[in-house]
């Protein structure tokens, strides 16, 4: 007996040796799940099922797109980060992720992902209704230094970019604006235009047609160069906040411990999914670039994501649970 | 006459062989997941979208808005047929609606439920043809307190026309709201009553509790009448509405018709208030309001229109303005972009085509339906001699497969059963879940729109009479109430006088 239980061990032991170079060399051999933690429709899940869909036929196999939505995203992130580490659950990760650590008692630690790569980023825009009597960043912060706490802003939510982003814009310009929080993007969009709440800093796709249109005024970009769309729009920066940047941004991440071999293997597909006409043209059209990273530089713009908003959120007092 | 020109080129272009195929396959498609439940129109349009990156910009969005008015269609069937709402906003439909189909009167329901539809959606498109653009900045004007203003007069409207226990529908009523409470707090982003549940952060789901409460407790409820088992008659008698049911059911139509187009335009609202209105207002208006939850046509009627009406007005904004009314809207503004269209005001004048287009087909998908929808009845009542050892689980694993595909959530399912026991014991206890449901709707919205209204006015309450629009719907709210006190003041004053 006890032979056959060391010789058990030893084959056991055998497996676990050699199992991960298999599946490293063949991988993948099955289809992949790629966990969108939003439900359909909103930007992760159009951006997600986009790079899903052309990774899958780089790889040769079907990436099959799961939306596990609720709680801010965390829901479907906790799923990522207690699958199998074997290449075979892959999540959408977005600015969210940066967030929530400093807004929820999350069930899983948010730095515990094995990083594969950033797919795009997404210029948001401060828009203003042009009842609103400014027309230059300059002249809003000199509006709001007269007026503390009077001048309102919309924003998507507790805790979504329209609001971190603007939380940020009030830390760094050094003045008080008063939130109003909508459920989601569309019903605060809807009041900015009606001029009812005057004040919002949204994404390039949802701003733009309005923009255009002379509904909404732009004062400025909240990336760090302008954006070819608007080019007349300066960033935040020029327009006198010259330390403020913040981005939308998208991602893929695998749980912690899945094989480098295998996280190699994603991103250099990613990298050529990133090349196709095709794709970057669906990202032009929802207002955003593609941008490659390394696994490694991957993690690291994570965590400095993590840094920013821990910072805001801490600063700005904002509270969730 | 330039609208009459546009629409005869709408027409031509929603006439190609093209368009029509797309426009069939939407309305089957919408037809389709309005009759399952849980699998709404958001989903469906969301997991299409990609498909349609091929197909032209015109025939992608026929196709897309024919799987939602064709949803509004097909939620009706399993409501009238099995008590279960196939859509939210067929909710109230259960309740005349299954009642007649328990008389044997399932045809004349579903026939209903489509001409009504019909009507509904022609008058609807019309609309958007003629003031969409107007309208949509009239919409524009309603912020947090003409919201709110508004919300209170339907819910006053709701408490004072409600007849039957007035204790019991209050503390229905008062249910709804606590279970719409649960979740995340939009304007601090604090958790309410989720006890530490991460699938409650974001509340019930409304297919939960309607599911739940009518179809699990109802089929509870039968099993536990062995006598009652076969509440369908065998003879299922005519299938097409009498004289006098179409008769009766007309003004409601056009009531419906107009209350839906009215909650249509608003961006605010959601879908189960139009049909949830016109209800109220049918039994209002009726001679005999007791036969309200007992089988009454006009309380398909009037619903059933509004919903349709409702559906149809939600574009208005989208097309004219750019501006998404709901989250299938929003889908459809995904999808312009998609295709290279920037959405908003300039639509109408750079691609006519895709305006005028899409209204026409708007016309065309509408018939469809009532082609596709008419001719099914018999096949749909047939449904109904199906044994109920067969039919009830089938309804639980479809009302299980549905809720599952909201979320991909197993908890929705435990959570349903729960509601499915919960029913049980309200229907038990004779409570209407009717009133509770409305509760559940207008409550948060209500809570969120009053909230925002004080903290954008500084807490101060007379923004609600210094703004005309919502000064005007508190004087209507006010006016209701005077209506209603004042029979029964004078009726004393006359027993006084006597």
């Amino acid at each position: 007996m006890p032979k056959l239980r060391s010789l058990l061990l030893a084959a056991v032991a055998l497996m676990a040796l050699t199992a991960p170079g298999a599946a490293q060399s063949d991988y993948p051999n099955r289809a992949i799940r790629m966990v969108i933690p939003f439900p359909p429709g909103g930007s992760n899940d159009v951006v997600g099922r986009m790079v899903s869909t052309a990774l899958g036929e780089k790889l040769g196999r079907q990436i099959i797109v799961d939306n596990r939505a609720g709680a801010g995203g965390s829901i479907g992130t906790a799923m990522v980060a207690t699958a199998p580490p074997d290449g075979y659950t892959l999540g959408v990760v977005s600015i969210a992720h940066a967030v929530n650590p400093w807004m929820y008692k999350l069930p899983y630690d948010p730095k515990a992902f094995a990083p594969v790569g950033l797919m795009a980023t997404g210029t948001n825009v401060l828009v203003i209704h042009p009842s609103l009597p400014v027309r230059s960043v300059k002249e809003l912060v000199a509006l709001a230094k007269q007026k503390p706490g009077e001048l309102q802003y919309a924003s998507a939510g507790v805790g979504s970019f329209q609001h971190l982003g603007t939380e940020l814009f009030k830390l760094e310009a050094g003045i008080d604006l008063l939130h109003v929080p909508f459920k989601g993007g569309g019903p605060s969009m809807n009041d900015v235009l009606g001029g009812h709440t005057k004040i919002m800093m949204s994404s390039l796709v949802q701003t733009t047609p309005h923009i255009k249109s002379g509904r909404l005024l732009a004062l400025a970009t909240g990336g760090k160069k302008r954006n070819p769309v608007l080019p007349d729009v300066p960033t935040v920066a020029e327009a006198g906040v010259p330390t403020y940047e913040a981005l939308n941004w998208w991602g893929i991440v695998a749980p912690a411990g899945t094989p480098q071999a295998i996280i190699d293997k994603l991103n250099a597909a990613l990298s050529q999914v990133q090349d196709m006409p095709d794709v970057q043209k669906q990202f032009d059209l929802q207002g955003a670039a593609v941008q490659k990273m390394s696994p490694a530089d991957f993690g690291k713009f994570v965590l400095t994501e993590m840094a920013r908003w821990e910072r805001v959120v801490k600063q700005a007092n904002i509270k969730a649970q | 006459m330039d609208l009459f020109n546009n629409l005869i080129f709408g027409f031509g272009v929603a006439f190609s062989l093209q368009n029509l195929l797309y426009c069939a396959i939407g309305v089957t498609v919408g037809t389709l997941i309005g009759v399952l439940p849980g699998i709404g129109p958001l989903a469906t349009i969301a997991m299409l979208l990609p498909l349609t990156f091929n197909v032209p910009p015109v025939a992608a969005l026929i196709m897309l808005a024919g799987i939602y008015y064709g949803a509004q269609y097909g939620g009706s069937t399993t409501a009238i047929l099995v008590n279960l709402p196939g859509e939210t906003s067929a909710v109230v439909t259960c309740i005349d609606g299954h009642q007649m189909a328990r008389q044997g009167r399932a045809g004349p329901a579903l026939a209903i439920a489509a001409i009504g539809s019909f009507v509904a959606g022609t008058f609807g498109t019309l609309l958007i043809a003629i003031a969409g653009p107007p309208l949509a900045e009239v919409a524009l004007k309603f912020g947090a307190p003409e919201y709110f203003a508004l919300m209170l007069m339907g819910l006053v409207a709701a408490a004072v026309l409600s007849t039957g226990d007035m204790a019991k529908s209050l503390a229905m009523v008062a249910m709804g709201l606590l279970l719409g409470i649960v979740g995340t707090d939009v304007n601090t982003g604090v958790q309410r009553f989720s006890f530490g549940v991460a699938e409650l952060s974001d509340g019930i789901g409304f297919i939960v509790i309607a599911v739940g409460v009518f179809a699990i407790g109802e089929i509870v409820i039968n099993l536990g009448n062995p006598e009652e088992r076969r509440f369908f008659t065998d003879k299922i008698g005519r299938l097409m509405p009498s004289a006098e049911d179409l008769k009766k059911s007309l003004a409601p139509i056009l009531r419906g018709t107009a209350l839906g187009s009215f909650f249509g335009v608003l961006p605010g609202t959601g879908p189960a208030i139009a049909s949830f209105s016109s209800y109220m207002l049918e039994k209002k208006v009726a001679k005999d309001p007791s036969r309200f939850g007992h089988g009454a046509i006009e309380g398909v009627a009037g619903p059933e229109s509004a919903n349709n009406a409702d559906a149809q007005c939600k574009f208005i904004p989208m097309l004219t303005l750019g501006l998404p009314a709901s989250g299938v809207m929003a889908l459809m503004l995904g999808a312009l972009t998609i295709q290279g269209i920037q959405p908003g005001p300039e639509v109408m004048t750079t691609r006519p085509e895709l305006f005028w287009g899409l209204i026409a087909s708007m016309w065309i998908g509408n018939a469809l339906l009532v082609i596709l929808n008419l001719p099914m009845i018999g096949l749909w009542v047939k449904l109904l001699k199906v044994p109920y050892r067969l039919l009830f689980p089938a309804i639980m694993a479809f009302s299980a497969v549905g809720i599952y595909s909201v979320n991909n959530s197993s908890f929705d399912i435990y959570l349903t059963a729960l509601f499915g026991i919960v029913g049980f014991i309200w229907l038990k206890l004779g409570c209407n879940p009717a009133p509770m449901l409305l509760g559940y709707v207008l409550g948060p919205m209500m809570e969120e729109h009053l909230r925002r209204a004080m903290l954008m006015s500084k807490g101060d309450p007379s923004v609600f009479v210094t703004r005309p629009l919502a000064l005007a719907f508190v004087l209507a709210t006010v006016a209701i109430l005077v209506i209603m006190v004042l029979p029964a003041v004078k009726a004393r004053r006359e027993v006084i006088q006597g």
